[in-house]
Parts: C-alpha cells; sequence; structure tokens
C-alpha cells in the first residue's frame, strides 16, 4: 500500500523574534538569540522549516533560593547568594539566556525597591553577555513601579520582559516601547484569553510581533497534557493564518518540574524511584521534551543535565 | 470566508452613471468602503450601462486597481462579453489575481470561457447550471456542478481557482431552494478531493423583501455551516459581516477571543471600528 502523502501547507508563519542586542546593535551583549520563525508544525520538516530551533534560558533569582532540592544546591549552592555569579556559572553551563526572577520585591519576600532591583539587572548585564530575561514579582502595583525601572535602565539591551497580563498590561507595554524592550504576554492555561491579551497590548501601539506568548507551564504527571493542548491549538491557528497568535512561546519548565514531589523528595522517603541526583533532572527534561513537541520557542530551566538531555533530544529532531 | 464586495455593479444607478460618465472618484469611494469593512476580492459588473461594456469593464477595473492590489471578479451573464474582457483587463493588469464571474455548466459556455481562464491565469466560478436553466432541485445542481468541475481540471485550472456557485434564488419567489442550494453545497464537496470552493451571490435570497438585510445574514450562516468559502455580499454591511466572523469563530474556523470581532480586522490590517449595534 502506497503511503499518502500528508504534508501540510501552512499559510501562516511564526514570528521571529531577537532577544539581546550586540554593541553594533546598541546593545553590550556578545550575540543575540532569535525565537521562533517556524513555517510549520514543530519539527515537521516536511512541512515547513525551523529556522530557530529552541533556546534555553537558565534561571536566576535575585535572592537566595528557599527550599530547591539538594542536585540545585549542588550546582548553584556557593553562588546563589550572589546573582551576578550565579549568572557567570548559568553562562558557563552553557545557557543560551538569562532567566533573572525578581523575586526580592515581593512584598513579602525582602520587599525591595526598584533601585535595588535595577543594580542587580545591571549587575547581572555585567557579569555575562548573555541576552536576558527579566520578570518582577508576580504583584502588579509591585512590578509596576519595578519593571519601568528595569526597563529604563536596561535601554538598548532588547531584553524580554515578564510580564503583561489580561488586567495589567499598559505599564510594561509603555515601558517596553519606550525603551526598546520585547514582552511575554501571559495568560494561564486560556487559549482565548491568550488572544485577547495579545489584542489589549496591540490597542496600546505595541506591535504583535514583538510579543512571546507564555500559556503557563505544567509539569510531567500534573496537568501537562492540558498545556499541551493549548499549545498545539494556538499554534495551529496561528500556522492556519491567524497572525494574532502568530508568537513564539516561552514555558517556565524548570519552576513546574521542580515543585513536584517526584523531583524534590529525598532518597530516604522514596528508595524505590532512583537517586534524586538523576531522578529530578530527568522529571525536568522529559517535561520539557514532551512540551516541545508541541510548540516551544524558549524554555526556562534549571538543571544543568536536563539543559543537555533536552538540548540533544532538539538537536536529534531538527537533525537532517 | 472570502469576502466579494457586490456593490461595484452597474444595477446601482450611480456606478451605473459613474461609468458612463467615466468619473472614478464615485467608484473609488465605493470600493473604499468595501475595503474597509473587509472586502477580499472586488467583485466587477458594468451592469446595463450604456455604451462599449468591453471598454467600461477595462476602465472599471484600472479605476479600482488604484485604489487596491486585491483581486478583481470580472462579473457578467454574457459568456461572449467576458471573452473578450478577460484578456483585455489581463493585459492591462498583468499581476492581479482575476476571476471569471461567472460560466454555467453548459458545452456551449464552458468552450469559450474555460480556455480563457486557462490562458489568463484566472480563477473561474462555475454556476449549477446549463443550457436548460436553474434547476429546480438538488440533483441537477450536483450533475451541473460535477460536470463543471471535471471540465475545468482537463483544462487545466487547479482545483482552488475553481469557485462553484449553486444559485441562489429569492425566498419570496422559490422558498424551496434555499435549502436545495445548501443540500448542493454539502453533496459537492465530495465530488472532488480536496473540493472546489463554494461561493454564493448573497443579496439575491433576499431580492424585494422588506427584511433584506436581517434574510442575508441568516442566510450567509447556514450556508457557512454547510461549507461555505466564500460570497458575494456588502462588504459595508457590519451587521452582515459580524455575524460572518461569528459564524466562522463558532466554525472553529477563527480562534475565539471577547474581541474576536476587532482580531478578524487586525489580521486583515484593517482599522478598529466601533462595534455593531448591541450584536
Amino acid at each position: 500500500m502506497p503511503i499518502p502523502d500528508a504534508t501540510q501547507t501552512w499559510s501562516g508563519r511564526i514570528n521571529p523574534v531577537t532577544l539581546g542586542a550586540t554593541p553594533a546593535e546598541g546593545g553590550t551583549r556578545g550575540r543575540t538569540v532569535t525565537l521562533g520563525g517556524e513555517a510549520g508544525i514543530a519539527f515537521l520538516s516536511s512541512d515547513g522549516e525551523t529556522p530557530h530551533p529552541p533556546a534555553i534560558a537558565l534561571d536566576v533569582l535575585d535572592t537566595t533560593p528557599v527550599g530547591w532540592p539538594e542536585p540545585l544546591r549542588e550546582v548553584y549552592g556557593d553562588v546563589w547568594s550572589e546573582p551576578a555569579g550565579w549568572a557567570r556559572r548559568a553562562a558557563d553551563l552553557g545557557a543560551d539566556l538569562i532567566n533573572l526572577r525578581l523575586l526580592g520585591t515581593h512584598p513579602d519576600e525582602g520587599d525591595r525597591p526598584p533601585e535595588a532591583a535595577v543594580e542587580t539587572v545591571q549587575a547581572v548585564l555585567e557579569a555575562v553577555d548573555l541576552p536576558l530575561v527579566v520578570w518582577g514579582c508576580d504583584v502588579p502595583a509591585k512590578d509596576q513601579a519595578v519593571m519601568p525601572k528595569v526597563a529604563e535602565a536596561t535601554r538598548g539591551e532588547n531584553c524580554l520582559l515578564g510580564a503583561v497580563t489580561e488586567t495589567d498590561y499598559r505599564t510594561l507595554a509603555a515601558a517596553a516601547q519606550a525603551y526598546g524592550h520585547k514582552l511575554i504576554a501571559l495568560a494561564p492555561c486560556d487559549i482565548n484569553k491568550s488572544k485577547q491579551v495579545n489584542i489589549l497590548v496591540s490597542d496600546t501601539g505595541y506591535p504583535l510581533t514583538n510579543l512571546v506568548i507564555y500559556p503557563t507551564t505544567a509539569a510531567l504527571g500534573y496537568g501537562m497534557e492540558y498545556v499541551y493542548s493549548i499549545l498545539e491549538r494556538g499554534r495551529l491557528a496561528a500556522l492556519a493564518g491567524d497572525r494574532v497568535m502568530a508568537q513564539p512561546v516561552i514555558l517556565d519548565v524548570g519552576y513546574e518540574a521542580w515543585r513536584t514531589k517526584e523531583a524534590r523528595t529525598g532518597d530516604e522517603a522514596a528508595e524505590v524511584w532512583g537517586p534524586i541526583g538523576r531522578r529530578g533532572p530527568a522529571w525536568e527534561a522529559v517535561t520539557a521534551a514532551v512540551l516541545l513537541q508541541g510548540s516551544a520557542d524558549l524554555l526556562v530551566l534549571r538543571h544543568p543535565e536536563a539543559m543537555q538531555a533536552v538540548r540533544q533530544t532538539i538537536g536529534e529532531l531538527t537533525a537532517t | 470566508m472570502i469576502v466579494f464586495s457586490e456593490r461595484i455593479n452597474g444595477m446601482y444607478r450611480d456606478v451605473r452613471s459613474a461609468i458612463v460618465e467615466r468619473n472614478p472618484e464615485v467608484i473609488q469611494d465605493l470600493a473604499e468602503q468595501q475595503l474597509a469593512g473587509g472586502a477580499d476580492v472586488m467583485d466587477l459588473n458594468v451592469g446595463p450601462a450604456k455604451g462599449d461594456a468591453v471598454e467600461h469593464f477595462v476602465w472599471l477595473a484600472r479605476t479600482v486597481h488604484e485604489v487596491t492590489d486585491k483581486p478583481l471578479s470580472l462579473d457578467s451573464a454574457k459568456a461572449d462579453l467576458l471573452v473578450q474582457v478577460v484578456p483585455r483587463v489581463r493585459d492591462a493588469l498583468p499581476d492581479t489575481k482575476l476571476v471569471i464571474n461567472s460560466c454555467t455548466a453548459a458545452p456551449s459556455y464552458m468552450e469559450k470561457l474555460l480556455p480563457v481562464a486557462t490562458s489568463c491565469g484566472a480563477a473561474i466560478i462555475g454556476l449549477t447550471m446549463d443550457q436548460e436553466g436553474v434547476p429546480g432541485n438538488v440533483e441537477k445542481r450536483i450533475e451541473c456542478g460535477a460536470t463543471f468541475i471535471m471540465t475545468a481540471l482537463e483544462h487545466g485550472i487547479p482545483i482552488d481557482a475553481i469557485y462553484i456557485d449553486p444559485i441562489v434564488l429569492p425566498v419570496n419567489a422559490a422558498f424551496k431552494q434555499q435549502q436545495f442550494v445548501i443540500e448542493a453545497i454539502r453533496q459537492l464537496s465530495i465530488v472532488n478531493d480536496p473540493p472546489p470552493k463554494f461561493i454564493v451571490g448573497l443579496s439575491n435570497v433576499s431580492q424585494k423583501c422588506r427584511m433584506n438585510r436581517l434574510l442575508n445574514r441568516t442566510f450567509l450562516v447556514m450556508c457557512l455551516a454547510a461549507g461555505l468559502d466564500a460570497a458575494i455580499v456588502d462588504a459595508a454591511d457590519d451587521e452582515l459581516i459580524a455575524a460572518m466572523i461569528s459564524a466562522e469563530v463558532l466554525l472553529g474556523k477563527e480562534l475565539y477571543s471577547d474581541d474576536y470581532i476587532k482580531a478578524w480586522r487586525m489580521q486583515r490590517g484593517l482599522p478598529a471600528q466601533v462595534e455593531p449595534a448591541q450584536v
């Protein structure tokens, strides 16, 4: 029986979004990273090209993490009290980008003022020459005080700033527009809201082509299927020509994977599960590898072994 | 859905006198209104304007092309006229996509117009009728449609350049015909894989009816549910376009968002507009 030709032609294409800026482009980064640009379903080269394979950012916090499991302490424990040193470690481990979270600005987690956040971001920029993703603390009132300052201080660096939502988007969109940064558009697990956030942000005059979608993330065993179906639905709409949904996607895999009991439980309580040093990174890598199939352009990870495994998977899937 | 704008038609008095007087402003204003409403293809019909119909068509096509690069649909029931018009417009506007509107499934029509479609690289609309006239049932529509699709394919016209029009008749004069149109779309979808595109001349359904706009948009939604791809409509009728977009969202062809009508317009690069009266 002949194999039927299942090749599909798509009218849409994912927007390419470049992060970082070299000195020639007005920034200080050693190189830039471009996300998106796909002309077909993830890793189906017969459908259309994937000009920019998915990129990986490693997590850096502006405050010493609380409760991170042993495998992560082994990698970062000696540097994690100081963000610049932590970022340097992440760069040495081979990250494409640094994912900096300003958690210490949270009113309940230190309430660091905007000036302190700016100092942290500047220290990280000086320590490494990778493009930066910068998130606030997820308290809108505080983020609206902190993030415009961060945007101003990093003018020209073409960072990816997070995140705008259906209810809070004007301040951050204005700051990103004024200082030339890209934006993360967040809509938790809701494809229709995701489209709506993009429309609202676009209404402020911020270009749709500078957005990256964050549909939130779930780990293996914790509702990942739901996120997967949302990823897939959004990508199919974009490829079918829905320009409002044609943004690359960022997924926060590390945070989700390392919250699971499978990745966190110590060996004494989970002997049959195998050693945590393998279990945690494996949980992170498998979550990432599966979500990649649903279409993800930027993965935020934590453990270097997970990063290595995911890179190898991407390499095998994009090999020609 | 592919929106063919119907307004530039010599049946309207303002268009007819603009054609005869060679007044581009009237035509271009109408074209701009249709484009602002979301028209994808500009249907042009010189109607009963006095004078040389071929020259009228060429002037109309050039005049509309001055304000848009969108495809032009050259609309006449006279095959002999289209045979002259299409090559002339092709020469005048070599890079513009053209649609021939329309050709019946009668051999005498297809012999004339299908070679013109091939040689001019134009799409063509086939009516599900032949020399015996408009069918009063589904079966004859299917037969004519299938004949047209097969003959057009034999002439080397690609399937995505073939439109089938199952012929809409006024509801006040022919009350069962609307169901036949819907059934014909359903059945003709399986004649060829992939299927041709289906198109209707929508406002025929409500000719001389008092609530014509309500009938138009209701019938459009019914046809879309059956698999309609295109319609010749008044693109400046906001409520009609809103109903069409809503149907496409409900059919899963467009992704829902609270501002889905605005999203549809954004995707066409159209400026946002005030939403139609609380829908």
